[in-house]
């Protein structure tokens, strides 16, 4: 056979055999892609699942602070107005009669009274009934009603962050539960300031005290608390900025920025 | 002629293969599968007599050949699961038979290979494939492993057989010319022969694919 047509033949060979190769390049190349997606599937599903996780964890967390607010209002209230009147009753005489049942009714009223403004705070307390600015309105309420802090509120978009937060506003919510926590725990403060404001495609939330401040730098340590690294976490899974400024003697400033 | 004992030995082997896994593959639309590989070991078979005795057997394959592009076709209008893709398959099926028919009498005539619509019935088997594996990748399907999926494995060994043979299939003529006769028909077969037992091999996975997707453990 001439040599030329045994080139043509190697040829055809070669080029059989390439395109069988590409043809299996492509089928790996398939398989591969195919498993990078399913990856990526699982990934996603695995932070939907974190975050519905967080979620809950979050509304348990909300009850266990509504729990402890009305054990806290049991105990130190509504449980010393009725052991006074119980003391009153067992003081009653003849003498001190008429003044003793005017302060005992007078008591048992506030009693009534106090209880019932914990069943209204149930009630109204229920975040997805009353929502967020309501709900941050109300912790601030029952922040002042302590009487170690005055709060103030600037919140001219409050309606904003309603309608823009909406899936994620149990997050923020407790978010904004946890700093103020840690002003009342840590800050030695007695004023608290909020406020919501909107800029261009933000929600802007500061919180900022009139405490004894702290050095910033704790805050990059690995070992920061637990109440700071929860709000760093959260505020990750919700695409929210969280800024802390604060120096010693300044008070703090925390700004939440959360793009819409 | 090794090779066309193991290409023998493969096709029953994977026609064995689907009738003792047929309570499984019955499940699945391979179960056309088993008339298909009986027709295919007697075309062959038949094929192999008609060449030891020396008459021509090209009416045959050419008859074969068009039974196995619109059995294929046939097969991806079972699995596909986008309409348009199913309608493409759809309208393979008789406009090919259409095709092959016009070539037979007014082209390429019935003592030929008919390589103009083998040609182009390789073309369509390779879109086909790669219509199947564009589907697999689509979000709302990618949830199951392809290599579960018996009827990729049938699609991987169309996909290779029909790519690795365009070549010797457009150039069958030339092969078979006086001065390339010995040299060209051995190429010819041995190509065709090797992927002819990747394509059954492939079957046979995919029978075998089936029995395991049964499995209840």
């Amino acid at each position: 056979m001439p040599q030329q047509q045994q080139d043509i033949l190697i040829t055809i060979i070669i080029a059989s055999v390439f395109l069988v190769l590409i043809g299996i390049f492509l089928l790996v190349m398939l398989f591969l892609y195919i498993r990078k997606q399913r990856k990526n599937q699982q990934e996603k599903e695995e932070l939907k699942n974190r975050f519905e996780q967080t979620l809950l964890k979050t509304q348990l967390e909300i009850q266990e602070q509504t729990l402890s607010y009305i054990s806290y209002e049991i105990h130190d209230n509504i449980g010393q107005i009725l052991s006074l009147a119980k003391i009153s009753n067992l003081q009653l005489n003849k003498e001190n009669f008429e003044s003793k049942t005017e302060l005992i009714d007078e008591l048992i009223g506030k009693a009534v009274s106090d209880l019932r403004g914990i069943s209204h705070n149930l009630n109204h307390n229920n975040f997805h009934q009353i929502g967020l600015y309501e709900s941050i309105i109300q912790l601030l309420h029952s922040i002042e009603k302590t009487g170690k802090y005055t709060t103030s509120i600037n919140a001219t978009d409050a309606n904003e962050i309603e309608g823009f937060v909406s899936e994620n506003d149990i997050i923020l919510f407790r978010i904004i539960q946890e700093i103020i926590n840690n002003i009342i725990n840590h800050a030695s403060a007695n004023h608290i300031h909020l406020s919501i404001e909107k800029k261009e495609q933000f929600i802007i939330i500061k919180i900022a005290d009139n405490g004894i401040g702290f050095d910033t730098t704790i805050i990059k340590q690995e070992n920061q608390g637990i109440g700071l690294h929860n709000i760093y976490t959260r505020a990750k899974m919700i695409n929210m900025d969280v800024e802390i400024n604060s120096s010693i003697g300044e008070g703090t400033v925390v700004i939440l920025k959360m793009n819409i | 002629m090794l090779s066309y004992y193991i290409y023998l030995l493969v096709i029953t082997s994977s026609m064995l293969v689907c009738l003792i896994l047929y309570k499984s593959v019955k499940k699945t639309a391979l179960k056309y599968f088993l008339p298909f590989l009986v027709l295919t070991i007697i075309v062959e078979l038949s094929g192999l007599w008609m060449n030891q005795h020396g008459i021509k057997n090209y009416l045959l394959f050419n008859v074969f050949t068009t039974v196995e592009f619109v059995f294929y076709s046939f097969l991806f209008f079972k699995h596909y699961r986008k309409n348009e893709n199913k309608l493409l398959s759809l309208l393979f099926m008789p406009l090919y038979t259409l095709a092959v028919i016009i070539n037979l009498i007014y082209f390429q005539g019935i003592e030929r290979f008919h390589t103009y619509t083998f040609l182009l019935g390789s073309f369509f088997i390779v879109v086909f494939c790669c219509l199947f594996f564009y589907e697999s990748v689509l979000p709302e399907y990618i949830e199951s492993t392809l290599t579960k999926e018996p009827f990729f494995w049938v699609c991987t060994g169309l996909l290779l057989f029909y790519l690795g043979s365009v070549i010797i299939n457009a150039l069958f003529e030339y092969l078979r010319t006086f001065d390339m006769q010995f040299e060209g028909k051995k190429i010819y077969s041995t190509i065709n022969q090797i992927l002819n037992i990747l394509l059954y091999t492939a079957f046979l996975i995919s029978f075998i694919v089936c029995r395991n997707n049964n499995k209840t453990y």
